[in-house]
């Protein structure tokens, strides 16, 4: 098993005939994803690499069945194409783009639970099951398949973090970009329940940085429901107040909400085991596994 | 993105808040010039304009630096005369490293009380939420730790807005008295309108000052827009070139790279095609007790053209004698990250090195071409053996100087 996404997921590219969209088609094809549909307003009939391209979600959905789209839309387009998907009946929802307004995406947050949806991202790399599917424009190669999770906020810690893990021989069962924006469309709290139920999932390792309060919500989370052992990676612990780290939402309040130690010291509480860097949650699994 | 005070106050102004009555003073305003040739006959655009203004008045520097009433940036004055000698002070001085380029001048308005209202983002409910207090003022911050009790907070149902229960609850919290309803009613309605309207992540007034007749006049205001919603809030964008950003930032910015300035003492500096891994480099290098002066985020997919603008953009911070790269290429190539440091060596200062760390998509070409090169560049091949190779560079220029 793995979560949200595998050989099961019948995928939908909204802005499948864009530079982006085209070419991480092909390479979500080529890893064996099951892309059943493209989604390109005014482009109805084509086709890329195979996939029929519609108008609309709602027919791409009618004609293919399919259950889960990925967005390779631009960000002032996101809102649209979210809710587009939602209005469809699609209950997985993946976007990659950055610079998301902040208000879009706080109406996506709540429309997402009208609809009893999941959106991930935005500012994500997306998800992957290695060995059975990904949605998203990470460079599979470097993952591989096996028991440990990995959620993050950014793209370029979980890759560091992914790529020692496999040189040691240690894989992943599914990894997931939460994105580095201040309103994620799901925080480490609404994925926790779904790896602390999946069998194959045995150790999970959580990826945070300064800004908001998703870490310390996660570790609440963990400390009454997690059983499994969590390896957490706080971010910008020396990052300076008030300014934004490149995430939007990397950003510590002028006073001092969002601040590494007290994500940290929640995490400890919570039973966490706080690792230094990306290098050191690598000791860590191998200590564990 | 932050606004000047004025700029808050004429977004205020657009949604009928009531602000005091004042102007501004700017570079471009022919008074300006008149300043800058300090002669009788041009003064006089200034002195009229200082003329027709209701005494007293506060003349305020408009620069975005904490303490600015401390640094002599905020002054009384009785007289137009009195004003035209500070305007002339101010103007073209120099706060706190900050070239003053406008002052605002309003009416100085005396209340009975001082309060603090504003609508900010509440990220862990994904809600815009109100903070009220009826001790405003400067101490706010500190009365937000010392006395928390004092300090209202509500969230807005996005979807809903702003009802009369949300008012009433406020004013009970506070206690301010139900006198206050429709003064309050009308001015938090207003608020968050400029809050959803014009994208803000904050919409704050401190002091919102009651005055002897029960109005309530928003003395100051600040903004700070959502950056990436600046595409649908042109005339805020437009406004962007006033602020006074760091040279680098928008020497970067030229080339879609982000420049963030970390600590002003620091000497090394960090470069990466990604946030996590600069805020994770910075971390490891300031473990060590070395200090970052300022990093560079690539982004995704950057050409070897503009990683030669962002090395020579990090380096002409003539603070800054180390580099460290550190690369993951997933969509960025290693081989254009290797062109693009080639071309900086050619131009790299003979005391400054650059320690570079890549791994991912075309990585032996990148390495190849990294050995080819001649210079100050060592290659590694771990973020922590690069923090290694800094911190015994860092050893041998501390023992060369000595």
């Amino acid at each position: 098993m793995s979560i949200l996404i595998d050989q099961n997921t019948r995928l939908i590219v909204q802005g499948i005939t864009g530079r982006e969209g085209t070419f991480h088609t092909e390479q979500m094809l080529a890893y064996g994803t099951n892309v059943v549909a493209g989604v390109t307003p005014g482009r109805s009939g084509q086709n890329v690499f195979g996939v029929p391209v519609y108008n609309t979600v709602k027919e791409a959905v009618e004609e293919t069945n399919a259950n889960a789209t990925v967005l390779f839309v631009p960000a002032k387009y996101t809102a649209q194409g979210v809710m587009e998907a939602m209005q469809a009946g699609l209950k997985l929802i993946l976007t990659i783009s950055e610079h998301v307004p902040v208000q879009d995406m706080m109406k996506i947050h709540h429309f997402a639970r009208k609809y009893q949806c999941r959106v991930i991202g935005p500012n994500s790399f997306g998800i992957i099951s290695p060995g059975k599917a990904k949605a998203g424009f990470m460079a599979h190669k470097i993952f591989t398949p096996g028991s440990v999770a990995v959620m993050s906020r950014s793209a370029t810690n979980c890759y560091e973090t992914v790529f020692m893990m496999t040189n040691k021989g240690i894989g992943q069962s599914t990894c997931i970009g939460n994105g580095g924006d201040m309103i994620p469309g799901s925080s480490f709290v609404d994925l926790l329940p779904l790896l602390e139920e999946d069998v194959d999932t045995k150790v999970i390792v959580l990826i945070g940085e300064i800004g908001g309060s998703e870490e310390e919500l996660a570790a609440e989370y963990i400390k009454q429901h997690v059983t499994k052992p969590v390896i957490t990676l706080i971010a910008g612990k020396n990052a300076p107040k008030d300014t934004s780290m490149g995430h939007a939402g990397a950003i510590i309040s002028p006073d001092g909400t969002g601040s590494a130690e007290i994500k940290e010291q929640r995490m400890q509480e919570a039973g966490a085991l706080i690792a230094e860097s990306t290098q050191h949650i690598v000791e860590l699994l191998e200590e564990i596994l | 993105m932050k606004l000047l005070e004025y700029k808050a106050k004429e977004l205020f102004d657009k949604y009928g808040i009531r602000t005091p009555a004042g102007i501004v003073i700017d570079k471009l305003d022919k008074t300006n010039h008149a300043l800058e040739s300090r002669e009788d006959s041009d003064l006089e655009g200034l002195s009229q304009k200082l003329e027709n203004l209701d005494y007293p008045v506060v003349v305020k520097a408009q620069v975005q630096v904490g303490g600015r009433g401390k640094a002599g940036g905020v002054r009384f004055a009785d007289t137009p005369e009195e004003a035209r000698n500070i305007c002339i002070q101010l103007l073209h001085s120099n706060l706190k490293g900050f070239i003053v380029k406008e002052l605002l001048i309003v009416k100085k308005v005396s209340g009975i009380k001082e309060w603090y209202v504003s609508i900010t983002l509440d990220r862990g409910n994904k809600v815009p939420m109100i903070i009220f207090s009826s001790h405003g003022g400067v101490d706010i911050e500190e009365t937000a730790i010392t006395d928390p009790d004092k300090i209202v907070k509500i969230g807005i149902d996005p979807f809903i807005g702003i009802e009369d229960h949300i008012v009433h609850y406020i004013i009970d919290k506070s206690d301010i008295g139900m006198a206050y309803f429709d003064e309050m009613n009308d001015l938090l309605k207003k608020l968050y309108r400029v809050f959803i309207e014009s994208d803000c992540l904050l919409a704050e007034i401190n002091p919102l000052i009651v005055t002897e007749d029960h109005q309530i006049i928003a003395a100051d205001g600040k903004v700070d827009i959502d950056d990436s919603a600046l595409f649908r809030q042109q005339d805020i964008l437009a406004f962007r070139d006033k602020l006074q950003e760091d040279p680098l930032i928008l020497d970067a910015r030229k080339f879609r790279l982000l420049y963030i300035p970390i600590n002003p003492e620091g000497d090394i500096a960090v470069m990466s095609n990604g946030s996590g891994m600069i805020m994770s480099c910075i971390d490891l290098i300031t473990k060590k007790s070395m200090s970052v002066g300022a990093a560079l985020d690539l982004g995704g997919g950057c050409t070897a053209d503009r990683i030669y603008e962002g090395i020579r953009i990090l380096l002409s911070n003539p603070r800054i004698k180390t580099l460290f790269i550190s690369i993951f290429g997933g969509i960025t190539r290693c081989d254009e990250v290797a062109n693009g440091v080639s071309q900086a060596v050619k131009h790299l200062d003979s005391s400054k090195t650059i320690v570079i760390r890549i791994e991912g998509t075309n990585k032996e070409e990148g390495l190849k071409i990294i050995e080819g090169i001649q210079g100050n560049i060592i290659s590694v091949d771990s973020i922590r053996e690069g923090v290694k190779v800094l911190y015994d560079l860092q050893i041998s220029n501390n023992s060369s100087v000595s």
